[in-house]
């Protein structure tokens, strides 16, 4: 069994449990979280401390630059803009002062160090040198890291979101442009997002306090339970450097770990055994250093060879979690969630947190056969019949057209996926890491947690609504050009969601706009249409086989009336969306203009 | 293994970060952009006129080409030195298919290439097929440093063949990373030999790093396909070429490209 050293904890630990005092039983947990700290944990004594870097350390995670300000303004006003920027000024010093001190802290990795391996008992009673000559300390390492935020927080000048502007890269470390979206592109957006970004977080201190919990850290470890309120402010974004905790207590990882206590450990020591191996190690290593390669805390550091410490955990959570769920082992994409995870929390809540995703978020979706990711898209296609009828014309009907004339049975497309689904398959796979800018991508995920996987398909509805206006029109001329007009809409599907660099474009526009049908889309849905999706593609599957065996003796007549027979059973079986009722939309009309009205007032 | 995947080399990228670098970059990208509303705008003026895209006359011809092979292979790489003629030491990891298209001029003759680029990992396997279906090209990537992705391009065949036909389709073998001397672990010999048991087209081995034969290989894949095949006129290029269309002879890497190349 793997155990931490006390004594190096016990200070932090403490401190953290006086904070949270409805966490003693996890006292355990809360430890580990310190340990694990993502190696940017800051080893400095608790007095020394700024306030706000304490917060950091419970949410693990690696430090973005935070742009906040405290404010004790009560204000509920969106439009109270002036007096924040001047409160924004006098917080800049502040800020930056505790953001260097917390940098210069940087360096103690330690803990983590210790996971690699054969050194897990290591005591911290020995200094940080006797470290150091075990080469567990990789300094230089850590100093060239830190140094990206350093260089970035020292060029805090007029405005906190400076920090980010002057720098090539966003705060959490990607670099800002890419093949889609230029610097300049991401400087303008971001000078109005992260006023965004600060009104906003100082709703969520206002709803906090009122709530009666706890914020003085700037790491919350609790939220409000669930209420239409706090959806709307989960859907507006949560502040970036609470989203390690708000993510893990919304999918409720507690719950998840206190069954678990000490499995992750035990997973460790069995990887760190010499003898291990497993077939997925290989295909592991090969995607570790292809996972983020354009983000800071995923780069070697010049003048070292060694793999920087979120390389190394995420090599740990994967090799890990290939053994925990061998049905699922190792799939590729599992690499970027793991990744975008590690950037918000530590180790061991992020290695829980995949399995949370792939069990209860994604079930299926990266087993080995792939058979999740063909019901989700089986799901997302009966969604685009129902929702985006005209966009479904131009991905399907056009197809059974061409198809020889013959007219095809209702559900073939579940089971013959039509080419737009392998692009759409990645949305899924990866939760839109990749598939839209980082800020969407997280934004997406804060509602992921909170409201389900529903929320994955209303996104690519939303997306694909969106990408619909940006079409080429639609040209209907010979069957040649079906071919064409496939292209083009799966390179625009591909292209255009990596532009959207404004998550608010697709986030307010486009699935909150209430008169939007697809609102009407909730988990029940989703979750009855894939049962529906399933049974039918399991029918087709027993069909086929029961086909296959029968082929050695069977004529082309039977196997024509074989389809035919196929295409009625299945035809007889469409799936049916429950409608929403008018009435509560106009309901929900009145209210918003209500609500609108006094706040004028 | 390769030290790509292991990493040893400096990434290229640590120059983007220095800020003096800002300029030219945000220059390259704008027009890069440009390059591409052009290119869009072309496409969408022939469909607008009614130009068929496809058929027969002076028109774009298309070509589906799809890119197989294990994992960290090298088949991003190698388009993106295609398309941009640029290199990465480490790119993201291809979920699902990524679809690239490129207009290319050859012997007074424009063609469309259709890249579709797909996920190497075995399970993907299974939701590739359909794009398999009606591609003109497939080119199965290995990796000469790594022996075990070299033995699985048998399975990528088999997958096309299945799929498509040996007839209908233009098979074409590449062994990337040549530029890694040292680490070799599959000599050209081997693959070319493999090429002619598999009955492969084209077989050629490139640097994607170094910049090398990554042209060279689509010229001859051009050359192979119909376009092309009805007058045969004008000579590949300068360097030392073949002109039947069987396998194709690389002789040991051109050390002076490898030693200059890297960018």
């Amino acid at each position: 069994m793997f155990s931490p050293s006390a004594p190096d904890l016990s200070q932090n630990s403490g401190e953290l449990n006086a904070s949270e005092p409805s966490f003693a039983s996890d006292e355990g947990t809360l430890r580990k979280n310190v340990v694990r700290n993502n190696g940017q944990s800051h080893h400095a004594s608790p007095s020394k401390r700024p306030k706000s870097t304490i917060l950091r350390e419970n949410s693990g995670g690696l430090s973005f630059i935070n742009l906040y300000y405290d404010s004790a303004d009560k204000d509920d006003d969106d439009e109270a803009q002036l007096q924040h920027e001047s409160e924004m000024n006098s917080y800049k010093v502040d800020q930056s002062n505790s953001d260097v001190e917390q940098l210069l802290q940087e360096g103690g990795p330690m803990r983590l160090s210790a996971r690699d391996g054969s050194n897990s008992n290591l005591d911290d009673s020995g200094s940080s040198d006797a470290l150091n000559t075990a080469g567990l300390l990789p300094t230089p390492e850590s100093e060239s890291r830190s140094s990206q935020f350093l260089g970035s927080a020292s060029l805090i000048e007029d405005a906190a979101s400076n920090s980010v502007k002057n720098s090539h890269l966003d705060r959490y470390g990607f670099m800002k442009q890419n093949q889609y979206i230029s610097e300049k592109q991401f400087n303008e957006w971001w000078t109005n997002y992260s006023k965004y970004c600060i009104r906003r977080k100082r709703k969520w201190k206002d709803l906090l306090l009122k709530s009666g919990l706890p914020v003085d850290n700037d790491s919350p470890t609790r939220f409000p339970s669930k209420s239409e309120k706090l959806k709307r402010y989960v859907r507006k974004g949560i502040p970036a450097e609470w989203r390690g905790n708000a993510w893990w207590y919304f999918a409720r990882g507690d719950e998840l770990l206190s069954k678990n206590i000490g499995v992750y450990d035990k997973l460790l020591t069995k990887i760190n055994n010499p003898s291990f191996a497993s077939k997925d190690t290989e295909i592991i290593e090969r995607d570790l250093h292809r996972t983020f390669p354009d983000n800071v805390h995923f780069q070697k550091s010049k003048d070292s060879d060694e793999d920087p410490l979120t390389i190394k955990s995420l090599r740990r959570i994967l090799k890990a979690f290939a053994i925990y769920n061998s049905k699922i082992g190792y799939c590729q994409s599992m690499n970027f969630l793991v990744g975008l995870l590690l950037l918000f929390m530590d180790e061991e809540r992020a290695f829980w947190m995949l399995v949370i995703i792939t069990s209860r978020y994604l079930p299926g979706v990266h087993s080995i056969n792939l058979e999740g990711v063909n019901i989700n898209q089986g799901v997302l296609l009966l969604c685009i019949k129902e929702y985006l009828p005209d966009f479904w014309q131009r991905i399907y009907s056009n197809k059974t057209h061409r198809d020889s004339g013959k007219i095809n049975n209702k559900n073939e497309f579940l089971y013959k996926l039509p080419p737009v689904t392998l692009c759409t398959a990645s949305w899924f796979m990866s939760c839109f890491i990749g598939v839209v800018p980082v800020e969407t991508t997280l934004r997406i995920w804060d509602c992921l947690f909170y409201e389900g996987s529903h929320i994955l398909f209303k996104m690519s509805l939303a997306i694909l609504e969106l990408s619909g206006n940006n079409l080429p029109k639609a040209h209907h001329m010979s069957n040649k050009n079906a071919d064409d007009e496939d292209m083009e809409l799966f390179q625009a599907i591909q292209t255009f969601p990596k532009q959207l660099i404004n998550p608010n474009d697709i986030i307010d526009k486009a699935i909150f706009k209430r008169r939007l049908k697809f609102n009407a889309l909730n988990q029940d849905e989703i979750e009855r249409c894939k049962k529906y999706v399933i049974s039918q593609r399991a029918k087709y599957k027993n069909f086929q086989e029961v086909m296959k065996n029968d082929t050695a003796n069977s004529s082309k007549r039977d196997s024509v009336l074989a389809q035919d027979l196929i295409n009625e059973t299945f035809s007889n079986e469409g799936y049916g969306f429950k409608k929403g009722l008018n009435g509560v939309n106009w309901n929900n009309n009145i209210k918003e203009r209500v609500r609108r009205l006094s706040r004028k007032r | 293994m390769s030290s790509r995947q292991g990493g040893k080399l400096k990434p290229l990228k640590q120059k983007k970060k220095q800020n003096q670098d800002l300029d030219p970059e945000e220059e390259a990208f704008k027009e890069k952009q440009k390059a591409d509303a052009a290119a869009k705008k072309a496409m969408m003026s022939n469909i607008k006129s009614g130009k068929p895209l496809v058929g027969g006359g002076k028109t774009l011809r298309k070509y589906k080409i799809v890119f197989l092979g294990e994992q960290g292979v090298g088949k991003t790489s190698l388009i993106t030195r295609f398309m941009y003629d640029t290199f990465d030491d480490n790119y993201q990891a291809t979920i699902g298919i990524d679809f690239l298209s490129k207009t290319m001029y050859l012997d007074d003759k424009t063609i469309r290439l259709q890249l579709w680029d797909t996920a190497g990992q075995e399970r993907f396997r299974s939701l590739i097929p359909s794009y398999i279906r009606d591609s003109h090209v497939a080119i199965v990537v290995y990796d000469v440093t790594n022996r075990k992705s070299f033995e699985y391009i048998d399975k990528w065949i088999e997958d096309v063949k299945m799929e498509r036909g040996e007839e209908n389709v233009i098979l074409v073998i590449v062994g990337n990373k040549s530029d890694l001397l040292e680490e070799r672990q599959v000599t050209t010999e081997e693959g070319e030999r493999k090429s002619t048991v598999l009955n492969a087209k084209l077989f050629i081995e490139t640097s994607t790093k170094a910049g090398f034969n990554v042209k060279t290989l689509f010229k001859k894949i051009a050359k192979l396909l119909p376009e092309f095949q009805d007058a045969q006129t004008t000579p590949l290029d300068n360097d030392k070429n073949d002109k039947k269309p069987g396998i194709i002879n690389i002789a040991a890497p051109d050390e002076s490209q490898q030693t200059s190349g890297c960018c």
